[in-house]
């Protein structure tokens, strides 16, 4: 090739890299609003998801499980929050509201959110799906077990009026289930997120103390002022209550029954865990085994809530084969157990059909099979957390076509390298000396 | 006087005109250009070069590539500057707003991301080149020597900047990669503090890489460029390429600069700018989620240049996977242009014909021996085990080192005797054999390393979390 020739060569090696420069690059700046607009959607949509967590863990508990608002606490799926301008919405998560229930969030603020975190809180109020961020709320199981509120036991609260100034018992206990309740559940025992007020330590505050707490709230705390919602001859009531527990009979003030909140993931989930954990003896379908009772059936469905399942499942039951679940499994598990457990009241027979675990042959004749597959897994997915390696090490998967070609591509290469440098050795003059 | 001659006194506009624009320029417009472009061009090159030096095969082309990457990596890291903040969580912030709401914003950072690197690659085959047509010998031994430190600087250059989008992969390459510090011996846990400016990577890390990454680094590097370029031609131009059947007949071509030399430069750089421009536009910089000290990944790596170290950490003792064996590889290269002193052989690719039969000779045996140790040392050999009453830095260090080096020694030795391979020749086998187990080991260790830093398959690799 003359000079001439690989000259005219590089010319036009250069003018094709000139023109595809300006091409590419003219193509590329037609699409980039498009572009900017395609990757503003896929950060709101990280934002979004990202926000849905914060919510579960710092918000459901008295905004409800999907921004619905409990009790005294505004609902946040409301539009009219929509018309808000941005800045009002930031402000009340950083700094909270005076008087309410709603405390500083900003960690400048002695809150827990970072100024990034507030940012995405606001855009789930702005842009979040409410639907999505409940299922979100279930399956981290954080869903708010709290009722929103409740009403009075009638017969109890009939009792009640016997007592000495029962009338004013009698009120207090209606505004307690009205208003108090979803944070300081049944009963006034408390709940996680504030404590019992039906405590002997409660009843020794003075009359004075209580009152001022309820009115203008106690800082620091989630406890909000009620002065602008309860009368001073309410707030009187609710002190009497507080300090006169102790003569009101327990189950004045119930938990209701309030569904626990099912998914499709926390089917799958609770459908999995039964059949690892509860098949055993309950049953593959819930029908029971001689070893322990049935599920599967009307009687135990329809009078048992899923508080109490969920109480039985944490707690076990002394005195019988029932384990606790509670140190095993979290508060979710139990749930999406429950749930699954739930889903078969539609169909549960009025009567069980105990099964003797048992016949079927060997395993080898049972068609779905359980047996492990042992040849190498060709799609690489996750395995169970039953093997902790996690996956298959490479001293698994020595028979595999990839394997083998890749061994063979080396292999060749080296051999090539070694055969034609020995062989270029060999004709080599040797030096001298 | 005034009075004798009144020619007025020249205007400001007319002084500046005549500090700018000099006397004596050549009244037709090929003349002009001809004029800026030759004493721009004429500043970095000489006016004639050989013309032998100008074949595509001797030099692919790195040292100018290298220097167009540069150009490239400068000119969007300051783009990238103005939209950025080094502080820990809000330069993860500031990545995301580049890439959703700043025009162009994600092509540019695509850009100095592969750029950067690309010139990994392209300044370690530079360093091959150099060493394989033995460019390095007087007088360029000082040229060969600040090359070494500014592929050092390069890599630093790269680490820093890993850390500055702040999300889990910078995060945790760099406290894997920062980790080897502290096994340097009395100065280590030191080194470590002042580097990461606290006991783990965190806010004021960001702070301290950031500015290395914007000031010192690529000041030192412009500096010693200008300086390389300048003993380029100091030194007497590129070496003439030689092949090793011929011998020299001592005639030199020499032809001008311009066009022949500026012509392939300028359409080098065009032909890799349409390249770089083209892959960044379709292949994006990863970005993972914000940096999270409490969630690392399993299993955590360092960034990929570092992979090979990382590899050697998981066979050896720290002391020596992590600071003998890097130490005497940089410190061989560093000392190669002082005991290997033969000038008959510059330009020739491999020395002799008897050298190219040994570097296919190292590259192929080393190519099968890395991966059988690396089986051996992963499942079978395990000395701490077998030696428990040893110190581990014997059991885990020395003696693993020995029983590599021992049949290193033995063809080296089989080489001198058989085959009469000079010093030069020897010198290219073993650096051979080095430089193939690195990038075999780098490899595995960016392929085939899962969960726990286990061996995997890259296709049965688990997906992590």
């Amino acid at each position: 090739m003359n000079t001439k020739h690989s000259f005219l060569i590089e010319s036009f090696i250069g003018l094709g890299s000139l023109l595809l420069i300006i091409s590419a690059l003219g193509l590329y700046i037609l699409n980039e609003p498009v572009r900017i607009v395609q990757a503003q959607d896929e950060v709101l949509a990280l934002q979004l998801d990202e926000a849905m967590t914060l919510y579960a863990e710092n918000c459901a508990v008295c905004h409800g499980l999907s921004g619905e608002g409990m009790g005294a606490t505004p609902p946040l799926n409301n539009p009219a929050l929509l018309t808000m301008p941005y800045e009002d919405l930031y402000k009340t998560i950083a700094r909270g509201r005076y008087q309410t229930a709603m405390p500083a969030w900003s960690i400048e603020d002695g809150g827990a959110l970072s100024d990034y975190q507030i940012d995405e809180l606001v855009t789930l109020i702005l842009h979040g799906d409410w639907g999505a961020t409940g299922d979100r709320v279930v399956n981290l199981g954080l869903a708010p077990l709290i009722p929103f509120t409740t009403e009075a036991d009638p017969a109890l609260l009939a009792e009640i009026g016997n007592l000495p100034d029962g009338a004013t018992l009698q009120t207090a206990v209606t505004l307690f289930a009205a208003n108090c309740v979803s944070c300081h559940g049944a009963d006034g025992l408390g709940t996680g997120i504030a404590p019992a007020l039906n405590d002997p330590v409660v009843r020794e505050k003075t009359a004075e103390e209580i009152t001022r707490i309820i009115t203008f709230g106690n800082t620091g705390t989630l406890m909000a002022g009620w002065s602008n919602i309860l009368t001073p001859e309410e707030i009187t009531a609710l002190v009497s209550l507080v300090q006169r527990w102790d003569e009101v009979p327990l189950g004045t003030i119930p938990a209701p029954d309030v569904p626990i909140a099912v998914t499709e993931e926390s089917l799958a989930l609770g459908s999995q865990l039964y059949a690892a954990n509860c098949s055993r003896c309950h049953g593959p379908e819930g029908q029971g085994t001689p070893r322990a009772p049935s599920l599967n059936v009307r009687s135990f469905l329809t009078n048992t809530n899923d508080q109490a399942i969920q109480q039985i499942i944490t707690s076990g039951v002394p005195g019988t084969a029932m384990p606790t679940w509670g140190d095993r499994m979290t508060e979710a598990e139990i749930q999406a157990i429950v749930g699954f457990i739930r889903q078969w009241e539609p169909t549960a027979p009025e009567v069980a059909t105990i099964t003797r675990p048992g016949g079927g042959g060997p395993p080898w004749r049972n068609n779905n099979s359980t047996m492990p597959n042992v040849l190498p897994n060709t799609n690489s997915s996750t395995t169970m957390s039953g093997n902790s390696a996690g996956g298959q090490t490479l001293m698994q998967s020595l028979l595999d076509w990839r394997l083998l070609l890749l061994l063979g591509v080396l292999l060749s290469i080296a051999f090539t390298l070694i055969y034609s440098g020995w062989d270029a050795l060999r004709h080599v003059p040797k030096k001298a000396g | 006087m005034d009075e004798l001659n009144p020619q007025p006194e020249p205007s400001i506009f007319q002084r500046m005109r005549k500090k700018l624009v000099p006397e004596g320029i050549p009244e037709d417009d090929r003349g002009r250009i001809r004029m800026v472009v030759d004493s721009f061009i004429l500043h970095i090159h000489p006016s004639k070069v050989e013309a032998s030096t100008l074949k595509w095969t001797y030099t692919w082309g790195l040292g100018g590539l290298s220097a167009l990457l540069m150009t490239i990596l400068g000119l969007t890291g300051i783009i990238l500057l103005n939209n950025y903040t080094p502080a820990a969580p809000q330069a993860y912030f500031d990545i995301l707003e580049v890439n959703s709401n700043v025009w162009f914003g994600e092509l540019i950072r695509n850009l100095h991301h592969w750029s950067a690197n690309l010139l990994i690659v392209v300044a370690m085959l530079h360093l091959i080149r150099v060493f394989v047509t033995g460019a390095y010998r007087p007088p360029r031994e000082l040229n060969w020597l600040i090359g070494v430190v500014m592929l050092l600087l390069v890599l630093g250059a790269n680490f820093t900047g890993y850390l500055l989008p702040w999300d889990q992969l910078a995060f945790w390459a760099i406290t894997v990669g920062t980790s080897i510090i502290s096994y340097i011996p009395l100065i280590g846990n030191w080194l470590s503090q002042l580097i990461l400016g606290g006991p783990e990577v965190g806010a004021n890390t960001l702070l301290n890489f950031y500015s290395m990454h914007i000031s010192f680094i690529p000041l030192a590097i412009f500096g010693l460029m200008m300086y390389h370029f300048w003993r380029v031609r100091k030194d007497g131009g590129l070496t003439r390429p030689k092949s090793a059947n011929q011998i020299e007949d001592g005639k030199v071509e020499r032809v001008t600069t311009i066009p022949n030399l500026v012509h392939k430069e300028l359409i080098f750089a065009l032909a890799w700018t349409s390249a770089l421009l083209l892959f960044s536009m379709l292949v994006p910089a990863p970005l993972e989620g914000i940096a999270n000290p409490a969630l690392s990944p399993n299993p955590a790596k360092a960034p990929w240049y570092f992979m090979g170290l990382q590899e050697l950490l998981l066979h050896f003792h720290p002391l020596v996977g992590a600071i003998v064996i890097p130490g005497i590889v940089v410190v061989g290269i560093f000392l190669l242009p002082f005991f290997d002193l033969n000038l008959t052989s510059v330009g020739i690719y491999f020395r002799s014909q008897r050298g190219r039969a040994l570097t296919l000779l190292a590259a192929g045996l080393a190519l099968i021996a890395t991966p059988i140790w690396v089986l051996l040392d992963e499942y079978i050999l395990n000395w701490a085990e077998w030696l428990p009453t040893w110190n581990t830095l014997l059991s885990n260090g020395l003696i693993p080192l020995v029983v590599i080096l021992l049949p290193l020694i033995l063809l080296d030795e089989w080489m001198t005797k058989k085959y009469k391979a000079d010093i030069e020749e020897r010198v290219l086998f073993i650096a051979t054999f080095i430089f193939t187990a690195f990038i075999v080991l780098t490899l595995i260790g960016i392929f085939f390393r899962g969960p726990g830093m286990s061996l995997y398959l890259p296709w049965n690799m688990p997906i992590s979390h």
